[in-house]
């Protein structure tokens, strides 16, 4: 039996038509680690605080360890929350924000020394004991915010963008912390980001949402490689994958620029139930300049030129004009090209993503 | 590094400065200069620059407040307001706070009608619903105590909306936090809450110590056993009593204002601060 059950939860305001979540199932198993990603107003913090209990659950029905939570008050839910904000109590001491809950739930003094010490320890807080939140930096911060949701021995960590307000270094080494802690801790994490590198690098499990909708629940690498409709497929992977419109004819696929390409047997069979107009979509690194592929696919090459250049350092980003859209292509560092270079290239044939125009479901 | 003419004009402020504190400060150092000297001295200093310089420092150099600190009941009268100041603010900070927390951070019907009102009752002088006030604890039957003097001055709508303004602004996160440590709402209010907020506690504290310093009305109504007086009512009976001198009636001035003073120049950070965070001011 799941840990977490979430049965068709929804949320809707009182002052809005429109329900900020839909019909949200989800069952999260013990010690695992779940991240809700989404664009900005997706329902995905919404979601974590009908979780928490700071929000109404207004359909639906939520179920920590087989107990039903819905009516019951945040503090009794078995939950440690990190905020977007550290929400850190300004007057108090590194040590006492993280105590302060122990003392409440009347620990014994020596257990509380004992536990403050071991969190201290183990986020290398030990110099900053008794300063202030305001003395401290943001990455500081973040791990004694950290400290206070340990503490507590708790069964779920939920965690709202606790790396938002860090800068791009520090939210790497945090991340990396983060995850050390939920393996050595073995508790069950639900993590809410906007920034998919994040829930990619950490989560047991991706849960995509928009307009308060489920878009897709699959491990990391699932998501990137089977995205099941187009924003899941446009909203994982940096660069963005490219988009067309084509129709396909058979074996034949035309692009709206008039380029036309031809389809492996099998994709085509795949397609023929939906003949006619589609979407195709293909990941920059499936975009290949290098001779040898060019040699493999050679009845579909194309030309273009280059519009502009990125350089990563690793890589390089490629963009030019291909099949009536901006195209993007991630090739290696030692791929080195200039602008208004004319350019030979391939889309790998078993890597094209294919939705539905209309529902924009991948096929 | 300042040009001339910014240090030019720079000193020009200092000195127009200086000029109006010393126009302001004139009463004052008249009224501490002349308490330690008899009607006699006073009269021959009045007229002179004198006036403003204190007595030489001899055995009757304090003659004037020991006879008001031993002879009269102003050291009692001084206390019984410390008392009721304490206990003022105390309670107001309590029951205004725990209104203005209510107004700031609690969804309830008609909320901002209730603000309005509160901030409508602002405008109403005390002078107006003293009458109302005296009624009621005369119904009560507590006038001449201590609680009847109290009760109706723990609300201040003012010292409500000082509280509201500053709650406010407290993140909403912080409580959902603490909801997580097992902390009640009301232990919220004492240990978050008011901590964090310690410039408006401080500034509602003085305004409250004041407005019970400088009462005059309110305990004339309400007392009448000399017991309970406070000191702005014992400074009227010591003035206007025939047998009090000049310079009796100046020390017994110093003795209340000193108070005042002290209260201003240790919080006037803590009362600007107040203030410029609610964006208004008293009166």
């Amino acid at each position: 039996m799941s840990f977490i059950e979430l049965k068709h939860i929804g949320k809707k305001y009182a002052n809005s038509d429109k329900n900020a979540v839909t019909d949200f199932n989800l069952e999260i198993n013990e010690k695992e680690f779940i991240a809700f990603v989404g664009p900005s107003g997706c329902g995905k913090s919404t979601t974590l605080r009908m979780i928490a209990g700071f929000e109404e659950i207004t359909e639906g029905e939520l179920y920590i360890d087989g107990v039903k939570m819905n009516e019951v008050a945040p503090r009794d839910r078995g939950i440690s929350m990190v905020f977007q904000n550290y929400a850190l109590y300004p007057h108090m001491t590194v040590e006492k924000n993280i105590s302060y809950g122990l003392k409440n739930m009347k620990v014994p003094k020596d257990v509380i020394k004992k536990k403050v010490d071991w969190v201290i320890d183990i986020l290398g807080l030990e110099e900053y004991r008794y300063r202030k939140p305001k003395n401290l930096s943001g990455g500081q911060r973040q791990r004694v915010a950290l400290g206070r949701a340990i503490v507590k021995d708790q069964k779920v960590f939920l965690m709202d963008e606790p790396l938002s307000n860090l800068d791009a270094k520090l939210r790497v080494s945090m991340r990396n912390e983060i995850s050390k802690l939920h393996r050595s801790l073995g508790s069950t994490t639900i993590y809410v980001t906007h920034d998919q590198v994040e829930a990619m690098t950490m989560a047991d499990r991706i849960v995509i949402m928009k307009d308060g909708v489920i878009q897709q629940i699959s491990k990391p690498m699932d998501l990137y490689e089977h995205p099941q409709n187009k924003f899941v497929a446009g909203f994982i992977g940096s660069p963005q994958m490219n988009f067309y419109d084509v129709t396909v004819n058979g074996e034949e696929m035309t692009f709206a620029d008039g380029s036309k390409m031809t389809l492996p047997k099998a994709t085509a069979e795949k397609l023929s139930e939906h003949k006619g107009e589609l979407i195709l979509g293909i990941r920059g690194e499936d975009i290949k300049f290098d001779s040898q592929n060019i040699d493999v696919y050679k009845q579909n090459s194309q030309q273009a030129v280059i519009e502009n250049t990125e350089i990563m350092g690793n890589e390089n980003n490629l963009y030019f004009q291909f099949g009536g859209a901006l195209t993007v292509a991630r090739v290696s560092k030692y791929e080195v090209c200039q602008i208004g270079d004319r350019v030979e290239f391939v889309f790998m044939p078993h890597k094209m993503h294919f939705f539905d125009r209309e529902t924009e479901q991948a096929i | 590094m300042l040009t001339k003419r910014k240090r030019i004009s720079n000193w020009i402020l200092v000195a127009v400065l200086i000029v109006l504190s010393l126009f302001f400060l004139f009463p004052v150092i008249w009224m501490l200069a002349n308490s330690f000297k008899t009607d006699a001295q006073i009269t021959a200093d009045m007229n002179s620059a004198a006036a403003f310089i204190p007595p030489a420092l001899t055995g009757s150099f304090l003659d004037n407040y020991i006879s008001i600190l031993t002879n009269t009941s102003f050291l009692r009268y001084m206390l019984n307001t410390l008392f009721y100041a304490a206990v003022l603010i105390v309670l107001g900070v309590i029951v205004n706070g725990l209104a203005g927390y209510a107004l700031a951070k609690i969804k309830f019907p008609f909320r901002e009608r209730w603000l309005l009102i509160i901030m409508l009752l602002m405008i109403v002088p005390m002078e107006t619903i003293i009458t109302i006030h005296f009624l009621f604890v005369a119904k009560l039957g507590l006038l001449n105590t201590v609680i009847g003097y109290i009760l109706p001055m723990i609300v201040n709508p003012f010292n409500i909306f000082l509280f509201r303004q500053v709650f406010i602004s407290l993140p909403d996160d912080i409580y959902e936090a603490a909801q997580l440590d097992y902390c009640s709402p009301v232990k919220y209010f004492f240990t978050m809450v008011l901590p964090m907020s310690k410039s408006v506690v401080a500034t509602v504290s003085v305004f409250t110590f004041l407005n019970v310093w400088n009462d005059y009305l309110w305990p004339s109504l309400v007392f009448t056993s000399s017991d309970l007086l406070t000191a702005q009512i014992g400074l009227n009976a010591i003035t206007s009593n025939e047998n009090t001198t000049m310079g009796q009636t100046l020390a017994v001035i110093t003795l209340i204002t000193i108070p005042v003073i002290i209260i201003y120049s240790f919080f006037s950070k803590q009362i600007v601060e107040g203030v410029v965070s609610t964006g208004s001011k008293e009166g």
